[in-house]
């Protein structure tokens, strides 16, 4: 691999991920967006997370599983989240869940 | 540094601290992962500090390795940062009043996690100085969290058994960020639209299954908005 060919691609993966970020922030006052596509951005933090989410929780080896062990750790998860307010609680549930079915059950 | 500054970066700290355990397995997920990809120690930190993205450095990495056209990476990178112009746009107006340099220094900072954490209270508070340290606190700490860590996979790459599954975590964190937002039912419909979609699409080359998912449960919870006005209307 040559060197200075991958610093340049750092360089270019770094304005990709600097450039979105910074794009309504650094313009400030001047760029607003139009109001009605404001309030449909409101929907895309929960849509962007479920993106990222569900397949994780859902898809195992390309294929959709809907038994697995991850998504009966992420249902761990819901469940104390939705009944404790402490914040760790939800990383020991999901984990201990998810190791226990994969070491204990071979899931 | 004003008192109101000060205030903002404890209370922003302190309400940051417990998701940002979900960022250890994952910055040290990708220090191992870029290892594996053929970097040196050097060339992964290298990345590590100038792109400062997980899911782009992640997602571009079997790109790189595998030879691809610049071009091609570049392309996959704005893609999975496209999320990042909505964050953008959405938070924008809690620098208003702040110079440039510090406001550059907030986009190059942005994350998901900080983002969905401090962006409700972000936007109520009148006072510049205190939404700046309560961004800047959580945001400095990603930072630090993200190299330190990093640095611990980059280095121990090898060492940590994959069995362990640690990489886990980091859906764990996503999730906490995204329960407390289903609170009303247009945002669980685009939350379930784009999820969906994004299972459903996630064949599509370049992760563009992602976008789709999120434009996709956008355009659902907008339409779920309209419907419910509707009905109280009547």
């Amino acid at each position: 691999m040559d060197s200075a060919w991958l610093w340049l691609t750092f360089v270019l993966i770094g304005l990709a991920s600097t450039g979105p970020r910074a794009s309504f922030i650094l313009p400030g006052q001047r760029v607003r967006l139009p109001g009605r596509l404001q309030r449909a951005l409101r929907y895309a933090p929960a849509a962007a997370l479920a993106a990222l989410v569900m397949p994780e929780l859902l898809v195992e080896g390309g294929t959709v599983q809907p038994f697995n062990a991850r998504l009966a750790a992420g249902l761990a998860v819901v469940a104390v989240t939705l009944r404790w307010r402490n914040p760790w609680l939800p990383f020991i549930a999901g984990m201990g869940v998810l190791l226990l079915l994969r070491k204990g059950f071979g899931l | 540094m004003t008192d109101s500054f000060r205030r903002g970066a404890a209370e922003g700290f302190r309400a940051f601290l417990p998701l940002s355990l979900g960022l250890i397995p994952w910055a040290l997920v990708t220090g191992v992962a870029m290892r594996s990809a053929g970097f040196s120690a050097v060339e992964s930190m290298g990345m590590n500090l100038i792109v400062f993205a997980g899911t782009a450095q992640l997602g571009t990495l079997p790109l790189i390795a595998a030879g691809a056209p610049l071009w091609l990476i570049v392309l996959t990178a704005l893609a999975l940062n496209l999320r990042f112009v909505i964050f953008s746009a959405a938070i924008a107006p809690a620098f208003a009043g702040i110079a440039w340099p510090k406001r550059m220094l907030a986009g190059h900072l942005l994350t998901d996690g900080v983002f969905g954490v401090c962006i409700d209270r972000l936007l109520k508070s009148d006072d510049p100085h205190w939404r700046l340290g309560y961004y800047l606190a959580p945001s400095a700490w990603t930072w630090l969290l993200w190299q330190a860590f990093g640095l611990a996979g980059v280095l121990g790459a090898g060492a940590i058994p994959r069995e362990w599954s640690l990489e886990f975590m980091a859906t764990i964190a996503l999730m906490l960020l995204l329960i407390p937002m289903a609170k009303s039912r247009p945002v669980w419909v685009a939350a379930l639209a784009g999820g969906l979609a994004a299972v459903a699409l996630r064949g599509l080359p370049l992760k563009l299954g992602l976008v789709a998912g999120i434009a996709i449960g956008i355009a659902a919870g907008f339409v779920a908005e309209g419907v419910q006005f509707r009905r109280r209307e009547r």
